[in-house]
C-alpha cells in the first residue's frame, strides 16, 4: 500500500515532483491522496514522443484507443475499435455528452492536457463502473494536488510552436498545497491555422483556436475529510472540419462539481466519496466559411447534464471493493435551419435531436480479492436503468409511426477476470457480459448527415439493447531488461446497431445520397490483440514496439466499418547526461478488411517516422525542458483508414516547446 | 476564498447561459400559419323581421374552403327561429355583367345541438373591383319562405395550408380541390383532407327569378383518388421527399382524406393525380423521384403548394 501511494503520488505531482519532495511530503499527505486499490492503467498526459501533447494526441498513443478524424481538432475515440456510443467517457466520473450530432465535440474536446494528471482507460466491462458499456471506459482524471505539500506553490508553463499548421501555444498551470487550503488552476491557449499535407498542399478549413481554463478549490474540514469545488471553462471558435460541409462557429463548455470526501482510518469502509455535477455545451456549426454551400445552414446543438456519482471503498485483508452509484440526467437538443436561396423566403426547420432526455442510474461494483501472493480475482458487476424521453416524439414518428415518446430499459452488466504471476511470468482470463442502451443519435437521431458515407442517419426509438459478450486473456514475460505483453480480447455482440440504408424517405442534406436508418445486426463480433515489448537495449538506450491487430464482422461474416488495419509503432529512446532522443517510426498496413457497405474504400498502407530531442536545463532555479522534434519527417502523404473524406493527415511537422516547472 | 467562489458562481451564470437562443418550437410555426379556432359573424342581411347572420371563421371569408354556419334570429325578440330549411348560393359579378358560382353547398343542413345550419363555400377568388361576390339566401319558417341577399368581401387566404386550385379534367369537367384540413400542419404526420368538387354544366337555359340554383349546381365528387406525392420545391432541398404518405380517399363526411408527413417546415408542394371512380386519370403527373440537388423540384400539372 505504502509502494502504491508513492507510485500514485508521483503520477499526481507528474513533471513537477522530485524524489525529495515525497519522501518529504509522503507522511504528511498520506490520509488524503487518491487512494486506488483495483489496477489501474495511470499515465503522464504526455507521450513518449511529445511532451506538449494535445488531449488527442495522448490518447493515441494508448494501443485500445484508435480515432476517427473529420480534421486536425477533436478527434473521436475509438475503445477497442468501437466507436463512442459503446464506451463510456467522463471527466473524474461525471458524464458529459456532445452537443454535436455528427460527433464533432467528444469530451476529449472540452479538456486540455494542462488540467488533467491521467487517463484511465478500462477494456471492456471492467470499465462498468461508470455506467453500462460495451467496449469499456475511458475516465480523464483532472489534476488533484494533495493537502500539506511541503512545497507550497509548484506550476509549469509551457509554450511552443508547430510549423507546419503555424500553432502556437501557451499552456500555464499552478497549484497551492496549503495544510487546509488546496487550489489549482490552470490557463491555456491553442491557435492554429489551416495544415500542409505530405504533397504540401494545404488543407483548407483546418484551423482550429482554443481557449481553456480551469480551476480547483480543496478545503479540507477535518484530518479524514475534505470538500473540493471544481470548474473547467472551455471555449472553442473558428474551428474548421475538412471532411465536412460546415465547421464549428463556436462551442463553449462548463464543467462543474462539488465533492465531499470522506476517509476512514479503521473499518471496512476506506473512503467514501461523493460528488454532484453540472455540465453545459454549446456547440454551433454553420457554413457561412463555406460559400461554396447550396444551402446556407446553421446547426447548433445543446448538451446539458446534471449528475451525482458516489463511491465507496472498501478494503478488508486481501479483498477490496469499490461501489459506485451514478445518477444523471442530460437533455440533448439539436436544431438544423437551412436558409433558401431567396433569403426573403421562409426558412426551414427541423430537430435533429428533438429534446432528447436520458435519465440513467446504476449502481456498479468491482471487487477484488487476492487470493494468494501470486493470483488475485476480480469481479463485479453493475445493474443500471436507462430511461429516454422525447419531447417531439412527432419527429420520431415520421419514420417509425406510433414509436413510444419514453422508453425505460435494465442494463446489467457483470465480469469476472483471473490474474496470475508465477515467476517473471503473468497470465489473466476474464469474461464479461454487459448490456447498453441505443445513444440519443441511435435512438431519436432525425436527418443527421455523416459524411463519411453521405447518408442522413434516422434513429429508431425501438431499438434493442446491445449485448456484449466478451472474452479477454493476457500474457507477459518480465526480467531486468525485456518485457513482452500479449492480449486478446474477443466481443460477441448482439444487437450491434448500424446504419443501414433505408428504401424509404428521401435525404434532407443536399450533400448526401440517401437516408439511412440505424438498425440492429442480428450480431456482430470483434476481435482485437495487442503484442507490446520493451527491451532496455543499455542503461540509457530503450526500444519499444507495439502491434496491434483488430477484426470485426457482422451477421452475414461482412466487414464491419472503422476497425484498424494492422499496424505497428517502434521506438528507441537514448538519454546522454542533459539530453534524451526518441526516435519512432509507426504506420498501418493496407486495409485489407474494410467495408464498402458502410462506405468504406480500401486505405493504402503507410509509414511514419518522428523524431525528437529534449534538453534538460536550470534556468535559475527553474527546471526547463526545451524539445525540438519533426513528425512526418519524411512529409509522406497519407490518410489513415478512419478519415472522413479520406483527408490527407498532416505532412512534415516540426515542433518546438518550452517548458519551465517552478 | 469567498471572492473566488463568488466570481465562479458568476461565471457559471455567465456561462450557463446560452449564446444563441434556442428555437421556440410551438413558436416556429406560428410565424406563417395563424390558426383560427372561432366562428364568428362574417356578414348578416336583415330580412323583414329576421336576421340571418353568416358565421365564418375569424369571420373573414377568405378564398378557398369555408366552413359555414348560418343563424337566423328574430328581430323583434331575439330568439332563434325555428327554420325549416335554408338554401345558400354564392354568385360572383364579373364586370361584365356575367355571373358564376362556386363550390357550395346549397342545401344547408340544420345541426339540432347548435340550433344552426352549416355548410360551406369554396370561394375560387378574392373580391376586388372586377369581381364582387354576393350570398342569395332562402330560408323557411312556418312554410313561408324568405329570400336575401347580400354582398360580401372574400379575403385572400394568407394560410397556404388552405389553398385550392381549380382545373378541367380530361373529361373536360371542370373541377376544384380546397385544402381543409391541417390549418396548422406539424413536423410529423398530419392528417389532410380536402374537398373534391364539380361544377355541374346545365342543360337547360335560366329560369324563373335570378338566380336559378340549377345554372349554379356544383357537387362533391364521389368515389375519387387523389394519389400524393409532397415534395420540398426549393432547389436546394434537391426534391425532397417525405414517407408514410397515404392518399387521399373519400369518407363519409364527403371530403377526401389522407395522410402527409413534413419533414421540416418551409415551402412544400403537394402534388396530385386525381383519379376517376374507375382509376383513370383525369388530372395530374408523376413527378420524378430522383434526388436532385440545385435543381427546383418538377412539380406535377395538378399540385397544391403549403407553407408553414
Amino acid at each position: 500500500m505504502k509502494k502504491l501511494s508513492v507510485i500514485l503520488l508521483v503520477l499526481f505531482l507528474g513533471m513537477n515532483a522530485n524524489a525529495q519532495d515525497i519522501e518529504a511530503s509522503r507522511d504528511t499527505s498520506k490520509r488524503l491522496e487518491e487512494v486506488k486499490i483495483i489496477g489501474v492503467a495511470k499515465r503522464k498526459i504526455e507521450t513518449d514522443m511529445k511532451m506538449a501533447v494535445s488531449v488527442d494526441e495522448f490518447l493515441a498513443s494508448s494501443e485500445n484507443i484508435s480515432f476517427i478524424k473529420r480534421g486536425a481538432y477533436a478527434w473521436e475515440p475509438l475503445l477497442n475499435n468501437m466507436s463512442s456510443e459503446r464506451s463510456t467517457l467522463t471527466i473524474d466520473g461525471m458524464h458529459i455528452f456532445g452537443a454535436c450530432t455528427d460527433k464533432m465535440d467528444p469530451i476529449t474536446s472540452y479538456v486540455e492536457s494542462n488540467n488533467l494528471s491521467t487517463i484511465d482507460i478500462k477494456s471492456g466491462q471492467e470499465g462498468s463502473l461508470h455506467g453500462a458499456t460495451i467496449g469499456g471506459s475511458i475516465d480523464l482524471k483532472r489534476k488533484n494536488t494533495p493537502f500539506g505539500l511541503e512545497k507550497k506553490f509548484s506550476g509549469a508553463y509551457q509554450t511552443g510552436f508547430e510549423f507546419n499548421n503555424k500553432q502556437f501555444f501557451n499552456l500555464a498551470n499552478a497549484s497551492y498545497a496549503g495544510d487546509k487550503i488546496v487550489a489549482d488552476g490552470s490557463i491555456s491557449f491553442r491557435k492554429a491555422d489551416n495544415y500542409f499535407d505530405g504533397n504540401q498542399d494545404e488543407v483548407n478549413h483546418s484551423q482550429y483556436n482554443k481557449f481553456n481554463t480551469s480551476l480547483a478549490l480543496a478545503y479540507k474540514i477535518s484530518p479524514l475529510s475534505s470538500v473540493r469545488v471544481d470548474a473547467i471553462f472551455d471555449q472553442a471558435k473558428d474551428v474548421g472540419y475538412p471532411a465536412l460541409p460546415m465547421d464549428l462557429w463556436l462551442s463553449r463548455a462548463i464543467i462543474t462539481s462539488a465533492s465531499y470526501k470522506q476517509l476512514f482510518e479503521e473499518g471496512l469502509v476506506r473512503v467514501w466519496d461523493t460528488k454532484l455535477y453540472f455540465n453545459a455545451i454549446e456547440h454551433y456549426m454553420d457554413d457561412t466559411t463555406r460559400p461554396e454551400n447550396l444551402v446556407h445552414m446553421d446547426m447548433p446543438g445543446w448538451s446539458t447534464t446534471y449528475g451525482l456519482v458516489s463511491n465507496i471503498n472498501l478494503q478488508k485483508d486481501r479483498y477490496s471493493s469499490e461501489i459506485q452509484l451514478n445518477a444523471y440526467e442530460n437533455v440533448s437538443i439539436a436544431e438544423m435551419r437551412m436558409y433558401p436561396q431567396d433569403r426573403n423566403k421562409r426558412t426551414m426547420f427541423a430537430y435533429s435531436w428533438p429534446w432528447v432526455t436520458t435519465r440513467f442510474t446504476g449502481l456498479s461494483m468491482n471487487n477484488s480479492w487476492e487470493i494468494s501472493d501470486r493470483s488475485q480475482l476480480n469481479f463485479g458487476g453493475s445493474l443500471g436503468l436507462n430511461y429516454n424521453h422525447s419531447k417531439y416524439v412527432e419527429f420520431n414518428w415520421i419514420f417509425h409511426p406510433g414509436a413510444p415518446q419514453e422508453k425505460n430499459r435494465l442494463l446489467p452488466g457483470l465480469h469476472a477476470s483471473y490474474q496470475l504471476s508465477i515467476d517473471q511470468f503473468d497470465f489473466s482470463v476474464g469474461t464479461g457480459y454487459g448490456q447498453r442502451a441505443p445513444s440519443v443519435s441511435e435512438g431519436y437521431g432525425y436527418y443527421i448527415y455523416n459524411s463519411f458515407d453521405r447518408y442522413d442517419y434516422i434513429g429508431n426509438p425501438d431499438l434493442k439493447d446491445e449485448i456484449s459478450y466478451e472474452a479477454n486473456a493476457s500474457a507477459g514475460f518480465k526480467n531486468e531488461k525485456l518485457s513482452i505483453e500479449g492480449k486478446v480480447n474477443y466481443f460477441h455482440i448482439q444487437n450491434y446497431i448500424i446504419g443501414r440504408v433505408l428504401s424509404l424517405g428521401s435525404p434532407m442534406n443536399y450533400q448526401s445520397v440517401g437516408v439511412k436508418g440505424y438498425t440492429s445486426l442480428s450480431h456482430a463480433r470483434l476481435f482485437n490483440m495487442s503484442l507490446n515489448a520493451n527491451y532496455d537495449i543499455l542503461h540509457h538506450l530503450h526500444w519499444k514496439g507495439t502491434l496491434n491487430y483488430a477484426r470485426g464482422t457482422d451477421d452475414k461474416d461482412g466487414n464491419l466499418p472503422f476497425i484498424r488495419p494492422l499496424n505497428y509503432q517502434t521506438s528507441l529512446h537514448w538519454m546522454y547526461n542533459k539530453f534524451s532522443f526518441q526516435t519512432s517510426v509507426s504506420g498501418d498496413f493496407t486495409q485489407e478488411n474494410y467495408s464498402p457497405e458502410y462506405g468504406e474504400d480500401q486505405t493504402p498502407s503507410y509509414m511514419i517516422w518522428n523524431i525528437s530531442a529534449d534538453y534538460n536545463f536550470n534556468f535559475k532555479s527553474f527546471k526547463t525542458v526545451l524539445q525540438v522534434g519533426a513528425e512526418n519527417v519524411t512529409n509522406k502523404y497519407y490518410s489513415t483508414y478512419a478519415d472522413w473524406g479520406n483527408i490527407p493527415r498532416m505532412g512534415r511537422n516540426i515542433f518546438t516547446s518550452l517548458k519551465v516547472n517552478f | 476564498m469567498k471572492k473566488i467562489i463568488l466570481f465562479l458562481a458568476a461565471v457559471c451564470f455567465a456561462v450557463a447561459s446560452c449564446t444563441k437562443e434556442k428555437t421556440d418550437y410551438e413558436a416556429e410555426i406560428d410565424t406563417v400559419v395563424t390558426e383560427h379556432y372561432e366562428f364568428k359573424e362574417a356578414a348578416s342581411i336583415n330580412s323583414e323581421d329576421y336576421k340571418i347572420s353568416i358565421e365564418a371563421l375569424n369571420g373573414t371569408f377568405y378564398k378557398g374552403y369555408n366552413e359555414i354556419h348560418l343563424i337566423i334570429t328574430n328581430t323583434q325578440n331575439n330568439e332563434k327561429v325555428n327554420v325549416s330549411a335554408a338554401t345558400f348560393l354564392p354568385i360572383m359579378t364579373h364586370a361584365d355583367g356575367s355571373n358564376i358560382s362556386c363550390p357550395h353547398q346549397y342545401d344547408l343542413l340544420y345541426k339540432p345541438d347548435d340550433n344552426y345550419f352549416s355548410g360551406y363555400s369554396v370561394f375560387t377568388s378574392e373580391s376586388n373591383v372586377n369581381e364582387e361576390w354576393e350570398l342569395y339566401i332562402s330560408f323557411t319558417v312556418a312554410n313561408q319562405t324568405y329570400t336575401a341577399k347580400q354582398s360580401i368581401s372574400v379575403q385572400d387566404q394568407p394560410n397556404k395550408n388552405l389553398n385550392m386550385t381549380a382545373f378541367t379534367g380530361k373529361d373536360d369537367e371542370q373541377y376544384f380541390i380546397a385544402l381543409v384540413s391541417p390549418q396548422k400542419p406539424k413536423i410529423a404526420e398530419n392528417e389532410l383532407v380536402a374537398g373534391i368538387y364539380k361544377f355541374n354544366k346545365s342543360t337547360n337555359s335560366p329560369s324563373g327569378t335570378f338566380p336559378d340554383p340549377s345554372q349554379f349546381s356544383y357537387t362533391e365528387v364521389s368515389g375519387y383518388t387523389l394519389m400524393l406525392d409532397p415534395r420540398m420545391p426549393e432547389p436546394s432541398m434537391g426534391n425532397h421527399s417525405s414517407l408514410n404518405n397515404k392518399n387521399l380517399v373519400q369518407q363519409s363526411d364527403g371530403l377526401y382524406h389522407g395522410v402527409v408527413n413534413y419533414t421540416m417546415t418551409g415551402n412544400w408542394t403537394l402534388n396530385f393525380i386525381m383519379l376517376n371512380q374507375n382509376g383513370q386519370i383525369l388530372k395530374g403527373t408523376k413527378v420524378p423521384g430522383d434526388f436532385t440537388p440545385g435543381v427546383e423540384g418538377v412539380k406535377s400539372e395538378l399540385y397544391i403548394d403549403i407553407l408553414f
